[in-house]
């Protein structure tokens, strides 16, 4: 078995690390670019959502590199995303390429289904005994934890670093330096040290920089290749942001959700405005922007593919909060165009607004 | 001694000069023709047989061609288009309340508050309504485009056809033509089927109160502005210069950055060629479309299109980009 697994941001890393510590071979595809999404596109149903496009482009390019079994983390899911795993078994079949799916969380219904497996037929394949199988995937945890750490304080200390850029070429670094160690546990080390030096980097907490909330569907908040570098291209313009949903906050959240004890600060937020789930995670897109108002962000951004069902619902109630609250919220739609001007205009001209509102002038 | 305004946009390139007060003393509208560096010689080309290098205080450009041109021109400010239709229409009015943009391929909608932008929206995925779909609409009934609006008000009975699309409203208009209405009434209706999408798709959800700038190419359309006066039961004010309040606002905001001397290349830039070459950059899998312009196949202008840095960051940096 030569297992890969679909691109989500900077996941990709903990993968490798969890993958190695289990000693199952593996393919990592190429990062997410044109050409996967190019080739994703051509066999995924046109009206699908954008990460399924991305995905696909992501699983070919991985068989052609020899890869015959797909790790995916969800079936029957709260969106479109639970369709996924079906789905893209039959277009890769059609298309010629059989391959396996291994499912973290594999529903009754599809396990008569020969090419789906359970999560056991991972572990199966590891010659690790069970106490050294839990210690991998908490290294796998761990690391992803870790990289959702460096993430989020690269992303804030943008506005308040002294050394401009510092905190966005310390995370390329740690990422790229990480992924060249095929041990896990050195891997693990690098990105501690990395931790330790983002903790330490010089800021001047007498700034004031625009802070933004990102928020909106999971995977093109989290997908830069998706939402076109936005937390990058705010890192630039020195401004702060953060977001709430991260690959950890996902793994919290479905393991509470087993003992139905998730969304606790989602239900608070988002009660006055969508007191229902609306599939995907439009209601915590909802509790996230009135979090982001009383938190004292400056503005909020919200972030989807075209055709997200549960996020057009959010998308419509923003205006009501951003209303009531005098709070700036703005919506970007994200498809296949990789043209950046538009996209960018609306960025410039949000921040322009932002920082008028903050200090009333021209420029 | 005069302030240059640029606006780069994907149909038209414009020019502006304005005095020390603000006031158009020139302005040029120029077919951008998908070659916004052969439009932008061609204005600076223009302008330089009247004027001389030493009259211009500061440059601004604006518009979808901003960067590149940013570069060209060595601009000593570069902004995106909302801000600088808003601060073109504040100059006028400082009570203006809601500004709608329609340009070549995007619609905007800025709304204001105590001289401040508070609120915008741009048209999102689809270009349906904007001056293009006009122009080709225009050209297939073969109306010149000036007198279209005219057409518009001579109707009797604004036919309707559907707006949310521009294939489909031209399958409609193609239909009502076919069937033998006249074309003043499917004109006119065409006008109210681009109103009525503007104001359910990008202006959806937003407070229009007067008063109401309309600027942008497709301010000329007098059908247009009769028919968003119709749907909204308020007056529209089309500024004098409606067609490049983007070059004015982004003149006056490059007045009014605080710099000594101005970083404009000269009038003479445009005797120069420049190439472009591009390339896509293999070191990584992002596939960065890399474009390298020269100057006189010697002079590097800069490196654009990649994500990482490592091609443009030698390029000089141009001011006030935000």
């Amino acid at each position: 078995m030569i297992l890969t697994f679909p691109h989500m941001g900077n996941l990709y890393l903990a993968g490798k690390i969890l993958l190695d510590a289990l000693k199952i071979e593996y393919i990592i595809p190429p990062l997410s670019n044109k050409k996967s999404l190019e080739i994703g596109s051509s066999i995924s149903p046109e009206e699908m959502c954008l990460p399924f496009k991305i995905m696909m482009g992501n699983y070919i390019q991985s068989i052609q590199q020899g890869a015959d079994t797909i790790l995916l983390v969800s079936s029957c899911g709260p969106c479109r995303f639970g369709e996924y795993s079906e789905l893209q078994m039959r277009l890769l079949k059609k298309a010629g390429y059989s391959v396996k799916f291994i499912l973290a969380d594999l529903p009754d219904q599809l396990k008569s289904n020969d090419h789906i497996c359970g999560l056991d037929a991972l572990f199966n394949e590891t010659s690790l005994s069970k106490p050294q199988i839990t210690k991998a995937v908490l290294r796998g945890i761990r690391a992803m934890n870790i990289i959702d750490h460096l993430e989020s304080k690269a992303h804030l200390y943008a506005g308040y670093e002294i050394n401009r850029g510092e905190s966005k070429k310390l995370l390329k670094n740690a990422l790229s330096t990480a992924y060249s160690i095929d041990d896990p546990h050195g891997a693990l080390a690098i990105l501690n040290e990395y931790k330790t030096k983002m903790n330490h980097i010089q800021i001047d907490n007498n700034k004031s920089p625009l802070k933004i909330a990102i928020i909106g569907e999971i995977y093109t908040v989290i997908d830069s290749f998706s939402n076109l570098n936005i937390e990058e291209k705010l890192m630039d313009y020195g401004v702060s942001s953060s977001r709430k949903l991260t690959p950890s906050w996902w793994i919290k959240d479905s393991l509470l959700k087993l003992i139905k004890l998730n969304g606790i600060d989602v239900k608070r937020f988002s009660k006055d405005y969508l007191s229902y789930w609306v599939g995907g995670h439009g209601r915590e897109c909802v509790a996230e922007a009135v979090m982001a108002h009383e938190e004292k962000y400056h503005g909020a951004i919200q972030i989807f593919p075209v055709g997200c069902m549960p996020e057009v619902v959010s998308k419509s109630i923003l205006p009501s909060i951003s209303r009531d609250k005098d709070f700036p919220i703005m919506s970007l739609v994200v498809d296949e165009m990789t043209g950046e001007a538009g996209y960018t205009t609306r960025i410039e001209a949000f921040l322009d607004l932002l920082e008028r509102r903050n200090a009333s002038c021209t420029i | 001694m005069y302030y240059l305004g640029v606006d780069v946009g994907s149909v038209s390139t414009d020019f502006v000069l304005l005095n020390k007060n603000y006031h158009v003393i020139e302005h040029l509208y120029l077919k951008t023709n998908g070659k916004p560096i052969d439009a932008i010689k061609n204005g600076l080309s223009i302008l330089g047989q009247t004027y001389n290098d030493k009259q211009i205080l500061s440059v601004g450009i604006t518009g979808s061609g901003r960067s590149v041109g940013g570069y060209i021109l060595g601009a000593d400010l570069v902004k995106n288009e909302i801000t600088a239709h808003a601060v073109a229409a504040l100059n006028i009015d400082k009570n203006v309340k809601t500004i709608i943009e329609i340009g070549g391929q995007d619609s905007k909608i800025i709304v204001l508050n105590n001289g401040i932008v508070v609120d915008f929206a741009m048209n999102t995925v689809c270009a349906a309504g904007t001056g293009s779909f006009l122009d080709r609409q225009a050209e297939r009934m073969q109306i010149p485009i000036q007198e279209f609006g005219d057409y518009a008000l001579k109707a009797t009975l604004p036919l309707r056809i559907a707006g949310r699309c521009s294939v489909f409203a031209e399958s409609d208009m193609i239909h009502k033509q076919a069937m033998g209405y006249n074309t003043p009434d499917i004109v006119a209706g065409l006008c109210d089927a681009l109103v009525r999408n503007y104001l359910t798709n990008v202006a959806k959800g937003k407070d229009i109160q007067e008063s109401i700038f309309f600027q942008g190419g497709v301010a000329a359309n007098i059908g247009i502005k009769a028919s968003f006066e119709r749907s909204l039961g308020k007056k529209l004010y089309v500024p004098a210069h409606y067609g490049v309040m983007g070059a004015i606002g982004a003149a006056i905001l490059s007045a009014e950055t605080k710099k000594t001397n101005t970083s404009f290349r000269g009038f003479n830039t445009c005797l120069s060629s420049f190439n472009s070459t591009s390339l896509e950059c293999q070191d990584c899998p992002n596939c960065c479309e890399v474009v390298t312009i020269m100057q006189d196949n010697n002079t590097l202008v800069g490196r654009f299109g990649d994500k990482c840095g490592k091609w443009s960051e030698n390029n000089i940096s141009a001011s006030g980009d935000k």
